[in-house]
Formats: structure tokens, C-alpha cells, sequence
């Protein structure tokens, strides 16, 4: 019994990190019909500033959300500016290209500057736990999982309390109306877009104490990202949350009860099973397409 | 939409320049490499003269292995420089090619074709890992020339009844931890481990390393209480170190030759609050500094694992080799990686050195099955399929430092840290 408990558990938690890292993902997808492939890259840039200033100054990793949130944010917005804008309104395959160069570049970059060899901020509590009688939870998580509870508020309040807010479901539910309405699309892109880099700022500290990385390690974040909003049904904030979650959990059982063989095949395996019976994922919208046949 | 198309070409380019930029230093190595060569003529015991040996090889210099890859090119660029000052082998120069298959089994399949059909050398020696091992030494079987390799110990390699094929390392990966094996269940009774948990990377070095301890330690009576194998890319270890630390094993050992998933199982461990009496990985903590940077270095003490080399080992020739390859390469020592490359090239000089000619591939193949030979790594011997016969040194994390502590004839330490202490932080 005490196995079952602790392994949904690591499950969860684990889930937990997963949602901080894909909801500027989903963010991202559901305003701008951008699918960011370069947002695993900007997480494991996120890491690297964190690493950076940890090693330097021995900014501890919590904190160093204060400082890579604004940073990522602007880097977000500087890269919207430069690229992604150019490309607002095309088929979303064409940002998956753009992006994927992008990534490419942070990629190189970071190779560059930090050398591709593997990095990680051992904070005192890297590999400490809670403990609640038998069961224990690892602190990294824990700290991963109250921030992004505190990132998906943010997010929920900036969507339905602010004008900012207001606006980006404006313009995501109907641009040319919300034109008409007084609101600036493309400020309202550039401003979603940041916001949704700025959530890879704290994913990417939070990462850095959990998970050693090198440059190239934003492959793999990033196929599991995408697996998990495509299960919560892609541009859907709460989709992401419980897609995490449920991935989380699913690749824990695995290890626990199947075999850690298995781990990496089943959560694709649970995708494939959503998408055939609900292929909008689990709270995806279904697109009007769809409804018009 | 003209400006789109136009940063769509764009991307390519600044990537290619990225890429160049990234590749540059290389380059530049590789060519004060050859130029250093030029020069090397004058040496302590005579001239090399006459028409060059070229020696030819492929290395991952770039891709997945290309940390050892570059690290196997050091050895055998200083093994070249070394034999070139003092005479050259049967008095000739000796000249490597080498070329960068990047880590791709396709690719340095091609190359070692290349090597041996258009740039016609003379000798060759191996590529790195068992990965790329396994299909290029096949190339070289079906073209009869000896083929020597520093890296890839893989069973895989010597189930095909090659003749030509030598691993120069001391053991294959089900006898990597042979020492740790014996040490432990050496150990006087109490002290003796009951029960071991073991845990393996999916490829062909980390299965067999832990599938030939599991088979040792139960031939000595200790239980298994848990034997898994995961796939190489695996991140997260909780649920693999819960159920581990539910079992409290005396010892736990993991098999893989990558760093990630090594320090990702020690990280969890630590997380589950659990600390086995012997700890043993194959080959993450040799990986130095960013073992003991992503672990924390106080979490690295009592550590073991099997290491080839060891810069303090007393072995024949290791002072020379050290001291020219710190002097080429600004007093750096050399890696693991460079010493196996060092000792492959060792092996096929004394091959050719014997036989006295390197006209007659076959001949050098049957004085390699028939003898052992003198290397930096110790004396190494092989049998009839090329699998060597000795045992790996066993290392132990110590204060921070990587020692040797078995056997006694070549330990850099003459304490074993028995048990481990407990993870720093709980």
C-alpha cells in the first residue's frame, strides 16, 4: 500500500514539473496558433542562467525565478519582434520550421558559451525530501509544483481579470472583431508570446536543480511537452495541467509495476489511446472545421 | 510575405555559420596536429626515414561520442609523435590518417572502406565504442588487416569468430567489475553483503556489465532483490529508487556507460533517502568533474567503479607517455580515453615490431593470439576471439579524488572506504 501511495506520488509531483514546463507551451498555441518548438530550448536557457548566477554569486535557484521570469520575458519578446511576427497568420506548420531553427540556434549558442558539457545546480536541498511518515516527496519538486500552481493563478487571473487578458482571449476567440473593438492584434501576439516564454524562465530554474542538462537537452523536453498538450487538448490551460498529470503518474506506475523498460513507451501509448477516441485531446476545443462537415 | 521567405533562407545560413564557428576550433587542432608531426624529425634514438607507414583510423570526432572521440585522437596523435623521435617503427615515419565519422555506424563504415581501398594504408586501428566497433571491424575482417581497438567491450563484439579483432582494454563489460566482485564477496562474514539490486542501461555495454556481477555475487549466495533494465534516455529515476530503497539492498550496482542516467539514479537515491552498504557504477564516475559537480562532490565518497587507466599507475612507459602528452597538450592530463588510444596503437607497434615487417597482416594477427604485450594500461593478452583476459583496475571515489584501490600492485590508495557513508543532506 505504502508503494502504490509513494509511487503516485514521485507520480504527480512529477506531473507537477511537467505543467510548469508545458504551459507557456499551450499558452503560446491557443492565442497565436504558434506551436513553439523552440520553447524546450528557452527552458534549458532559463537553466543555464540560473546555473550561471548560482555558480557565480550562489543566487539560490528559488530566487533566481525573480530574475529569469523578466529575463525570459524579454527574450521572448525580443524574439517575437525578430521572427515569429513575421509569420502570424500562416499555417501553423510554418512556426513549427521557424522554431525549430530557433531552437537550433539557441542550441549552438549555449554550446558556445557554457561548452556542451553536463550542468546542475546542487542547491543544499537538490536531493533532499519531506518525509509524511513512509512517504516522501522530493523538495525540488515540491518547490517545482507551488510555482507552477502560483504561474497557472497568474496566468488565470492575467486571462480573465486584465485588459491584457481580456484582449488575448479576444483576439484568440476572433481577431478581426477584436480589431474592430480598439484591440492591437499584433501587440496583443507580441505580449502572449513573452508571457508564454517568461513561464519557460521559471520552469527552466526550477529544472536546473532537478535534472542535470547539457545544450542538447531540449530535445527530449520538448517531445514530451508536446505529447503532453496535445493530450490535454492543445491552447487548453487546464488540458495541460491534467495531461501532465496523467503522464506523470502513468510513467511512474510503469516503472513501478511493468518495468522501467516500458516507462518511455507507455505515455505515448496513453496519447495514442486519447486522440483515438477524442481526437481534440482531452479538453481540447473541437474546431469549427470539424462541426461544419 | 517576400520577408518571410527571405528570413526562412536566412535561418539555414546563420545555422551553417553557427555550426562552422562551433567546428573552427576543431579544425585548427587538427592542423597544428599535423604541422607538430612535420617537424618531429630530430629524436633521442635515430631517423625515421624512407616512405612513411600510414596508419589509418575513423573517430567520432564530432556527434555523440565526440568527447571521446577527440580524447582517443590525443592518444594515438602522441603515440605517433613518440615513436616518431625515436626512430619511427622498423625505421620508417609513421604517418596517421584519420577521419571523422561523427558518430554514425553508416559513416564509419564508409570510412574504414575509404581508408583501405583509396587512401591504401598500411595499418589500422579502431574506432571508439562498441556502437560504431561492431560494424567497422567487420570491414576490416573481410579485408584481412589486423584491427586493434581502444574502446567497445561489448560481447557483441566477439561472438562473430573474428581473428583479425583486439580489444585493448584489459576485460569485456561482463567482467568490468571481475575486482568489485571479488572484493565484495570476499569481505569477512558480517561485513559479507546478503542482498544486491541491480539496475542497467538498454545497450550493449551496461547490460552485460551488471548481468556479470548479478551472476557472481548469487554464485556467492548474495540475493537478488531487484534487477531492472531501463532505456539509455530515462531522466527520471524516483519510482526506480523507491522500489530500490523498499528493498534496502546491501549493494546496488548499475551498468551504463553514459553520465545522465548514472547521476540521475544517484540523485533519486539521495531523494529516497536510501544509502547501500557498496555502491557500484560502471562508468559514470569516471567522468570526473561533472560526476562530482552534478552529484555533489561529498555525495561521490565510497563510490566504486572499473577504470583502464590511471594517470599515477606505475605501469611501464605511462611516465613517457605522460609527460609528452602533457607537453602537447598544455599540461592537461590525459583522459581515460586518450590512454586506451595510447595503449591500442602500443599494441600494434609491438605487433609489427615482432613480426619485423608489415607486409603480412595474417602473421601479425597469429603473434597477437600467440603473445601479450607491454602497454601504459599493464600487460594485455587475448584469446582466440580478441576479447582480452585480464581484469579492470577498480576505482573508488575517496575524499574527492578518484583513487585506485585494487589490485594492490597498482592502487593509488591503500584504504578501501567500506561502507559508504550516508548521502550529505539527510
Amino acid at each position: 500500500m505504502t508503494q502504490l501511495i509513494q509511487t503516485i506520488v514521485l507520480g504527480l509531483l512529477l506531473g507537477g514539473v511537467y505543467a510548469l514546463l508545458a504551459s507557456g507551451l499551450t499558452l503560446i498555441f491557443g492565442v497565436m496558433d504558434v506551436i513553439n518548438v523552440a520553447q524546450g530550448a528557452l527552458i534549458i536557457l532559463s537553466a543555464f542562467i540560473t546555473w550561471a548566477a548560482w555558480s557565480e554569486t550562489g543566487l539560490d535557484p528559488l530566487l533566481g525565478v525573480l530574475v529569469t521570469t523578466p529575463a525570459m520575458f524579454l527574450i521572448g519578446f525580443g524574439i517575437y519582434m525578430a521572427s515569429v511576427r513575421w509569420i502570424q497568420g500562416k499555417p501553423p506548420s510554418t512556426s513549427v520550421i521557424l522554431t525549430f531553427g530557433l531552437a537550433l540556434i539557441i542550441e549552438g549558442v549555449m554550446g558556445m558559451v557554457w561548452t556542451a558539457t553536463l550542468h546542475r545546480a546542487t542547491p543544499a536541498y537538490f536531493n533532499q525530501s519531506f518525509t509524511i511518515g513512509d512517504i516522501y516527496l522530493r523538495k525540488g519538486q515540491v518547490y517545482a509544483c507551488a510555482i507552477a500552481i502560483g504561474v497557472l493563478a497568474v496566468l488565470y487571473v492575467i486571462l480573465r481579470v486584465t485588459w491584457l487578458g481580456r484582449a488575448i482571449r479576444a483576439v484568440s476567440a476572433n481577431m478581426s472583431s477584436a480589431r474592430l473593438v480598439g484591440v492591437n492584434p499584433s501587440t496583443v501576439a507580441a505580449l502572449t508570446f513573452a508571457v508564454g516564454v517568461a513561464t519557460a524562465g521559471a520552469g527552466g530554474s526550477l529544472a536546473s536543480v532537478l535534472y542535470p542538462f547539457l545544450p542538447a537537452s531540449h530535445y527530449a523536453w520538448i517531445s514530451r511537452l508536446l505529447g503532453i498538450i496535445v493530450l490535454g487538448g492543445m491552447g487548453s490551460l487546464p488540458g495541460a495541467v491534467v495531461g501532465a498529470l496523467l503522464l506523470g503518474v502513468a510513467e511512474t506506475m510503469t516503472q513501478t509495476y511493468v518495468s522501467p523498460q516500458w516507462a518511455t513507451l507507455v505515455p505515448w501509448a496513453v496519447i495514442m489511446l486519447v486522440l483515438l477516441l477524442r481526437p481534440q485531446g482531452l479538453m481540447g476545443q473541437k474546431l469549427r472545421e470539424d462541426v461544419a462537415l | 510575405m517576400r520577408r518571410i521567405v527571405w528570413l526562412l533562407a536566412l535561418l539555414p545560413v546563420l545555422l551553417a555559420l553557427v555550426l562552422a564557428a562551433g567546428c573552427g576550433g576543431d579544425d585548427d587542432d587538427g592542423g597544428d596536429a599535423g604541422g607538430d608531426t612535420g617537424a618531429t624529425d630530430t629524436g633521442g634514438g635515430g631517423e625515421a626515414s624512407g616512405e612513411p607507414i600510414r596508419i589509418g583510423a575513423s573517430l567520432p570526432l564530432t556527434g555523440d561520442f565526440a568527447e571521446p572521440g577527440e580524447a582517443a585522437r590525443r592518444g594515438y596523435e602522441v603515440w605517433m609523435e613518440m615513436v616518431n623521435e625515436s626512430g619511427g617503427l622498423l625505421g620508417r615515419p609513421v604517418e596517421m590518417v584519420i577521419k571523422d565519422d561523427q558518430s554514425d555506424q553508416n559513416l564509419v563504415v564508409t570510412d574504414y572502406n575509404a581508408l583501405i581501398e583509396q587512401d591504401q594504408v598500411d595499418l589500422l586501428l579502431g574506432t571508439f565504442s562498441s556502437l560504431l566497433n561492431i560494424p567497422a571491424s567487420a570491414v576490416a575482417e573481410r579485408a584481412q588487416m589486423v584491427y586493434v581497438e581502444p574502446a567497445g567491450g561489448s560481447p557483441d563484439m566477439f561472438n562473430r569468430g573474428f581473428e583479425y579483432l583486439f580489444f585493448a582494454q584489459q576485460a569485456t563489460a561482463p567482467h568490468q567489475a571481475d575486482l568489485f566482485s571479488e572484493w565484495v564477496t570476499g569481505l569477512p562474514e558480517g561485513e559479507r553483503p546478503a542482498t544486491a539490486a541491480y539496475v542497467a542501461a538498454d545497450d550493449p555495454f551496461g547490460a552485460p556489465v551488471a548481468e556479470g556481477i548479478q551472476e557472481q555475487l548469487e554464485a556467492a549466495g548474495v540475493e537478488t532483490v531487484y534487477s531492472e533494465i531501463y532505456p539509455p534516455e530515462t531522466v527520471n529515476f524516483d519510482a526506480i529508487a523507491a522500489d530500490i530503497a523498499a528493498q534496502k539492498p546491501d549493494v546496488i550496482a548499475q551498468g551504463s556507460a553514459g553520465l545522465q542516467d548514472g547521476v540521475n539514479l544517484i540523485t533519486a537515491l539521495g531523494a529516497a533517502g536510501y544509502s547501500p552498504k557498496q555502491m557500484f557504477q560502471a562508468s559514470t564516475p569516471s567522468f570526473a568533474d561533472q560526476y562530482s559537480d552534478a552529484i555533489g562532490v561529498e555525495n561521490t565518497e565510497g563510490i566504486f567503479y572499473a577504470v583502464s587507466y590511471h594517470v599515477d599507475a606505475p605501469t611501464p612507459g605511462n611516465a613517457e607517455f605522460l609527460e609528452a602528452y602533457r607537453a602537447k597538450y598544455d599540461n592537461e592530463d590525459p583522459a581515460e580515453d586518450a590512454a586506451d588510444g595510447y595503449a591500442a596503437a602500443q599494441v600494434l607497434q609491438a605487433a609489427v615490431e615482432a613480426v619485423g615487417s608489415i607486409d603480412d597482416q595474417a602473421a601479425l594477427k597469429d603473434w597477437l593470439h600467440e603473445n601479450s604485450v607491454e602497454t601504459i594500461l599493464g600487460e594485455l593478452s587475448w584469446d582466440e576471439t580478441g576479447a582480452p583476459e585480464q581484469a579492470f583496475l577498480l576505482a573508488q571515489w575517496q575524499n574527492g579524488d578518484e583513487e585506485i584501490v585494487l589490485p594492490e600492485d597498482a592502487a593509488t590508495s591503500d584504504t578501501i572506504v567500506n561502507p559508504k557513508p550516508p548521502w550529505t543532506g539527510r
